[in-house]
């Protein structure tokens, strides 16, 4: 026991830091699991409020999953938000990674900044602020690009009920809005590289081409490794606003925009069975917990330091 | 070092959960204790209701409170939620047993069975016989009896009209203006001529107003609202049907596509919550509503320009319309007997009804005659629905009103006809994860359907096999046993 204060003691300012994020942890993500039992209850109201509701309710084993799996929900659902993220993960590395080298080699430093600042902006809005500039593009009657559209003698689109365009769309203005926040962390990286090294790149005769492609990119892999893999962890977690907000609830497209996220919300919403939406959650956690796992593996195979644990 | 930090978090932890466990318990059980409740030290109702929120809500709701701290020894405090958003808002808010006491519920909006029956609601029986002798005397008792959920009462019906008609609403001095008949007007199909004149006259009017709960009208009751499953309004064999397989609803669907495509309806539709902004622009011809017996001057006066209407289906008296509007107490209410008191009081006493309804005289209204009144400029700050405040017959006339209303509502709820399901009230508890399947198919499908965005020539089949797909045929097969011997405890 003395040992255990004397540790305490010896560690406090390193404890003291990390309280804030132990307490949030422990209300946000540890004290909420105990509500996982209502997944496997029949929710009913209990004059005492919550918890008594929860616990007086009925165990009803696994009846609450059925709905997930009587119709193909459960593979639409999981299916678009894998492929959403991967391309989310994907094309933001690969234009994210474009966007900073060349806002690093932009030689008007006061210019460079400013687009750092335009790029960075969509990030800080709300998705439902999003949501209306979308819908200025795309309205029927008076969207941007069904005038364009009347401009060049073509028939005007109904964007909200086709289904076909929404994975650019959703893909596009994802990239739009968090784009410019993932590139500041690469540039960053890349102002930190060795002046140095370019330098007698320079002296050998090296283009720019060949600077980028063999001091820039390998100094810059180890950072691409561990966001991609932050990235990863939460592959199973879409984005609510993007896929409620931007496509406006509109039912015709949920076979490309429903999502775990906004099918869990809709459930609870419209059938108001909790139990029922509790479910479709933990199925969420249970299978991004598996990815996450195989996802580690795998890159500790590859290259153990690389690895989150 | 390690292990000094688990055993750390743990004690916080524990901690932590004790007081979340300790604070938890504090909250419910305290119920009415010695002096409160009375006018020196009045308790507070909450009350959640349906509707636009209005500007001036708190400034009349305090004083309702001066007059109900008087009579009851209750404040009430109103919470209103847009039309829209209503049963979404309210399903969560009950759920996570958010304080309430008193509870706007109907068979749409914050569904009235299936509430009762999951318990949000207390049961009223005793309640009634203890503090409600004055409403069980002035409702009409057809109101309480077909609101009896599994032969209990969950809730106070408003006195109001008994039977369900649909009707076309008409903005008349567009009607005027462009010289438009609408006497021969009833069916869907026949508004074509009207909606075609203002297509070509006025292309800044949207021809047909409507959001994304729009249905067409067909003759049938449905077992659940909005849901796929009805009974015809004829029917001798009790059958359920699948709605979107019957004739009626193909027809109205593919009419509704031609109209979209010729652009009498705003192309957003489908994802338009509510129309208001409409009525208040006046930038509309026509739109479909449940009507009263002078809802025309309701209408006008509101929205305050001259609105007409004409019917487009019998009256029905059905569950919707039995339970089209009711106050529940919530389970949860820490003052049952406080607003019990209180809804027997609204439904009752004049006063307090108004006042409740048009707001302060002299700000929102002024008094005309004995019972008539006129609205002022400040009402369209406390523009409130009648239909959702408690009994209708207790408000003031309107200046256009006749002075028979409420006698020509007596014979209105007298003509109506019984639909051949009312007061049979479907228990899902065998069905609840195929409901919950086919309740999210309906989201997918319903609105882009019923607004006629989508085809219906390729969408309604794919709909149809969704639905199937989910469940849906064994819902409306427990539907049909529980129909049947309903039918047969009945006599019918």
């Amino acid at each position: 026991m003395g040992n255990f204060f004397k540790n305490i003691n010896r560690n406090k300012a390193l404890l003291f830091m990390v309280l804030p994020g132990t307490i949030w942890f422990f209300f946000f993500s540890y004290l909420p699991l105990a509500g996982t039992i209502v997944a496997f209850k029949e929710y009913r109201f209990s004059r005492d409020g919550f918890w008594a509701s929860i616990f007086r309710s009925e165990w009803v084993g696994w009846d609450n999953f059925k709905f997930l799996f009587s119709t193909d929900d459960a593979f639409t659902i999981t299916r678009n938000t894998l492929l959403y993220n991967l391309a989310f993960i994907l094309l933001g590395l690969v234009f994210s990674v474009l966007l900073a080298i060349i806002l690093s080699e932009l030689v008007n430093r006061r210019l460079s900044k400013i687009y750092q600042t335009g790029m960075f902006l969509p990030y800080f809005l709300s998705w439902v602020i999003v949501g209306y500039f979308v819908f200025s593009f795309l309205s029927m009657d008076r969207g941007l690009l069904n005038q364009i559209l009347g401009w060049f003698g073509m028939d005007p689109i109904q964007w909200y009920s086709e289904a076909k365009y929404w994975p650019y769309i959703l893909i596009i203005v994802n990239l739009w809005k968090s784009i410019g926040y993932s590139s500041v962390v690469y540039l960053a990286a890349i102002l930190g590289i060795d002046k140095s090294l370019y330098e007698a790149a320079m002296i050998d005769g090296a283009s720019k081409w060949q600077q980028i492609r063999g001091i820039t990119i390998p100094m810059l892999t180890p950072i691409m490794t561990i966001m991609t893999l932050l990235a990863v962890g939460k592959i199973f977690y879409a984005d609510f606003g993007l896929f409620y907000q931007v496509p406006r609830d509109s039912g015709t497209l949920y076979a490309v925009t429903n999502v775990i996220d906004t099918y869990v919300y809709r459930g609870l919403m419209t059938t108001g069975e909790i139990g029922m939406s509790a479910a479709a959650g933990l199925y969420q956690s249970v299978v991004g917990f598996v990815l996450v796992i195989i996802s580690n593996y795998v890159v500790r195979r590859v290259d153990k330091d690389s690895a989150l644990f | 070092m390690q292990k000094g930090k688990k055993r750390f978090s743990l004690a916080i932890t524990a901690l932590t959960a004790l007081s979340v466990v300790l604070s938890g318990c504090g909250g419910g059980g305290s119920t009415a204790s010695g002096g409160e409740g009375t006018s020196e030290k009045p308790v507070e109702l909450i009350w959640y209701t349906i509707g636009t929120p209005q500007k001036d809500v708190d400034t009349v709701m305090a004083e309702v409170s001066k007059y109900t701290t008087e009579k009851i020894g209750a404040t009430v405090t109103m919470k209103m939620i847009d039309w829209g958003d209503y049963q979404q808002k309210m399903q969560v808010m009950v759920a996570s047993g958010e304080p309430m006491d008193i509870i706007f519920t109907s068979s749409g909006g914050f569904d009235y069975v299936q509430n009762a029956r999951k318990g949000a609601f207390m049961e009223l029986d005793s309640l009634i016989d203890e503090y409600g002798q004055d409403l069980k005397n002035t409702i009409d008792p057809a109101f309480l009896e077909g609101s009896k959920v599994d032969g209990h009462n969950y809730a106070i019906p408003a006195n109001k009209e008994l039977p369900q008609q649909e009707v076309w609403r008409f903005n008349q001095n567009l009607i005027e203006e462009y010289k438009m008949d609408t006497s021969g007007v009833r069916t869907l199909d026949s508004l074509e001529p009207l909606l075609k004149t203002i297509k070509e006259n006025a292309p800044d009017v949207t021809p047909f107003a409507m959001d994304k709960n729009y249905i067409p009208y067909v003759p049938y009751d449905y077992v659940i609202q909005n849901l796929p499953m009805a009974v015809k309004l004829d029917t001798t064999d009790y059958k359920v049907v699948n709605i979107l397989e019957t004739p009626e609803m193909k027809e109205a669907l593919t009419t509704m596509r031609k109209y979209y495509q010729a652009g009498y309806i705003a192309p957003e539709a489908a994802t338009t919550g509510s129309t208001s902004d409409l009525g208040i622009s006046g930038k509309w011809l026509l739109d479909r509503a449940q009507t009263q017996p002078f809802a025309d001057n309701v209408w006008s006066t509101s929205n305050g320009y001259p609105i007409t209407s004409t019917p487009a289906s019998d009256a029905i008296i059905t569950n919707n319309s039995v339970q089209g509007s009711m106050m529940a107490i919530s389970a949860n209410s820490e003052y049952p007997e406080k607003a019990m008191q209180f809804l027997n009081l609204l439904n009752t006493d004049a006063t307090l009804r108004n006042m409740v309804d048009s707001g302060i005289e002299g700000t929102h209204y002024k008094k005309t005659a004995d019972n008539r009144m006129e609205n002022l400029p400040e009402s369209k700050n406390y523009d409130m629905p009648s239909y959702s405040l408690g009994n209708n017959m207790l408000l003031n006339l309107n200046p256009n009103d006749p002075d028979n209303k409420w006698d020509e509502f007596k014979t209105f709820n007298e003509s109506g006809v019984d639909s051949p399901i009312l007061s049979f009230n479907f228990d899902p508890k065998n069905v609840s994860s195929e409901l919950a399947a086919v309740q999210n198919v309906k989201e997918q499908f319903w609105s882009s359907l019923m607004t006629g965005t989508v085809d219906p020539e390729t969408y309604l089949p794919q709909a149809i096999e969704k639905f199937n797909q989910a469940g849906l045929e064994k819902v409306m097969a427990e539907a049909q046993t529980q129909l049947d011997a309903w039918k047969a405890e009945n006599g019918k």
